[in-house]
């Protein structure tokens, strides 16, 4: 009994440890990449009428993380995304919507899989992104800027 | 794009279908927008094997077992922006644990609307529904939504009866989520009738041998809260499920009784680029009255830690260390063996996991692990009825591999 609760206490503290390390590392890297990636064109949220333009972070977050279901006006929010692997959607995650691509995947496939929302539609490329997004109704990707 | 993919998005299969729903529904629903529906149809398909070096899991798995199949095939339908259909037939195959074969998974419908500028969603769901417990239960089997093969047995018993009771239920749901900046919070609760028909569940949570009866009484109640910083960089949970059944007995020889369960399940998780950290604690307070002259009472706790680490797109690794003790005042489990006659090891267990998992091509993986347990608690008895015996190895080992794909 002494000896499994000693353990556990080990392990908590090595888990908050390294929680903090790993925090303030990663804040640091955030800092440092920065201005290397300003220099380079960037991922641009794309709808064929512009009415995403001005939404802000966290209603993107909705839209792609497949929560927010529908625009103002009552139109179906239909979402494309690139391959997980794919520059692009993998800095589209990262700069504009502050998540990482795996994050993603995981919260697609527990709505698939639990019956409780749909995935994003995969395209393939950046111009297959700009054609489907051009002619499906409330759809909503990513173009470079 | 896959084939599959490129059908359901080209939807050139749809179309007749669509049509046809289209004329049906446009009789009571006069004002249907047909461009507004979308529908998707996924699925997994999953083979393990399982060897140990003593005890079994997932069949005779001492000689090496294929006995764990997971195959799931689900179709949704949005017939709103705000108003989804979802249904999905499982089979499963898990040896002794599970020989149910085919069932139905969920069939549910999904109603919400939102408020304040989008910020508040609040939303219903009935039907057969998945139970929203902790983490990992709700897509627990589909092996790319867990983290490992065999999932922490502590919080998550895969090779025990109670299982069925554990997975969906017949009834409803009420949630809400709200967004304020980069934080989220999610309220669940939930009340249904749980499947403690189905398997081996009546078994186990009256903890009579093939009990003849039936199980009956109120609904499950559960309830659960999720706090989410920046998209689930960080995540705590609390869920929570109150149980509280009639077992009645078909036969004079056995008698009726009642069952109360209390779950509490603290879950908290984080996610970084390249790793995750993630730790639950929870426990079973249980009471059962009626089998015996005097109630029988007792408080198990299960908790693990478990780290996940990315090296690249295609390749992550997992280690996890998870503890079971049957009672939490008796963690060597020495007074539950004086009492029961049975052998210690068969009230606590303590598995160390490393495990590693491998996307080979988009949408296949296999998964491979070493479990080392020290403990038999959370063995099946049908797979192990050596166990009741007095018989089981305390010490022993366990490799598990999975090749799984989905589309």
């Amino acid at each position: 009994m002494f000896r499994s609760t000693g353990i556990l206490h080990r392990l908590i503290r090595c888990w908050w440890v390294g929680s903090l390390l790993s925090l303030a590392f990663a804040i640091g890297i955030g800092c440092a990449g920065k201005s290397v990636l300003a220099a380079e064109p960037g991922p641009k949220i794309y709808t064929a009428n512009g009415r995403a333009d001005s939404l802000s972070a966290e209603t993107l977050r909705e839209i792609f993380f497949m929560r927010l279901t529908s625009w103002p006006d009552g139109t179906p929010i239909r979402v494309f995304v690139l391959p997980d692997k794919h520059p692009l959607h993998v800095r589209f995650s990262k700069e504009i919507l502050g998540v990482y691509p795996f994050q993603l995947r995981a919260a697609w496939d527990r709505l698939v899989f639990s019956g409780t929302g749909l995935t994003p539609h995969v395209v393939e490329t950046v111009d297959e992104m700009l054609e489907r997004v051009q002619v499906t109704p409330g759809g909503i990707g990513y173009v470079n800027k | 794009m896959t084939p599959v993919m490129r059908i359901i998005t080209s939807r050139s299969i749809a179309r007749p279908f669509l049509i046809a729903a289209g004329v049906f529904l446009s009789r009571g629903v006069p004002a249907l927008d047909f461009s507004t529906i979308d529908w998707q149809l996924h699925g997994f398909a999953s083979q393990g094997f399982t060897y140990t070096t003593s005890n079994q899991v997932f069949g005779a798995s001492r000689g090496g077992s294929l006995d764990f199949t997971e195959v799931g095939v689900n179709g949704s339908v949005r017939l709103l922006p705000n108003l989804l259909f979802s249904v999905q037939g499982l089979y499963r195959n898990a040896g002794g644990s599970d020989r149910e074969d085919f069932r139905l998974d969920f069939a549910q419908v999904d109603y919400n609307a939102t408020l304040f500028d989008s910020a508040l969603t609040l939303g219903v769901r009935a039907g057969r529904v998945k139970i929203p417990f902790g983490l990992y239960n709700d897509t627990r089997d589909v092996v790319w939504t867990r983290p490992s093969v065999i999932l922490p047995q502590s919080i998550y018993f895969d090779t025990l009866g109670l299982r069925q009771a554990m997975i969906a239920a017949d009834g409803g749901l009420l949630y809400s989520r709200y967004n304020w900046g980069n934080h989220r919070f999610n309220l669940e609760f939930m009340v249904a009738d749980p499947q403690d028909d189905t398997g081996d569940a009546t078994e186990f949570l009256t903890g009579i041998p093939d009990a003849p009866g039936m199980m009956e009484g109120r609904p499950l109640f559960l309830g659960r809260a999720v706090y989410e910083w920046m998209g689930g960089r960080a995540r705590a949970m609390f869920s929570v499920v109150d149980l509280d059944r009639d077992f009645r007995s078909d036969t004079a020889t056995v008698p009726s009784g009642n069952i109360q369960a209390l779950y509490p399940l603290f879950s908290l998780q984080y996610n970084e680029e390249r790793w995750s950290l993630t730790a639950e604690y929870g426990w079973v307070a249980s009471q059962r009255s009626g089998f015996t002259p005097v109630p029988l009472e007792s408080t198990s706790e299960g908790f693990y830690v478990q780290g996940e680490y990315r090296l690249n797109e295609d390749w992550s690794a997992v280690l996890r260390y998870d503890v079971f003790h049957a009672d939490r005042d008796d963690r060597s489990g020495r007074s539950l063996a004086e009492q029961t006659g049975q052998a210690r090891h068969r009230f606590y267990a303590r598995d160390l996991a490393v495990g590693v998992r491998w996307e080979f091509v988009r949408n296949w993986l296999v998964a491979a692990e070493y479990h080392n347990v020290d403990g038999t608690a959370w063995l099946s008895p049908h797979d192990n009825s050596d166990l009741l015996q007095g018989g089981g190895d305390p010490h022993w080992d366990l490799f598990s591999v999975m090749l799984s794909f989905r589309f």
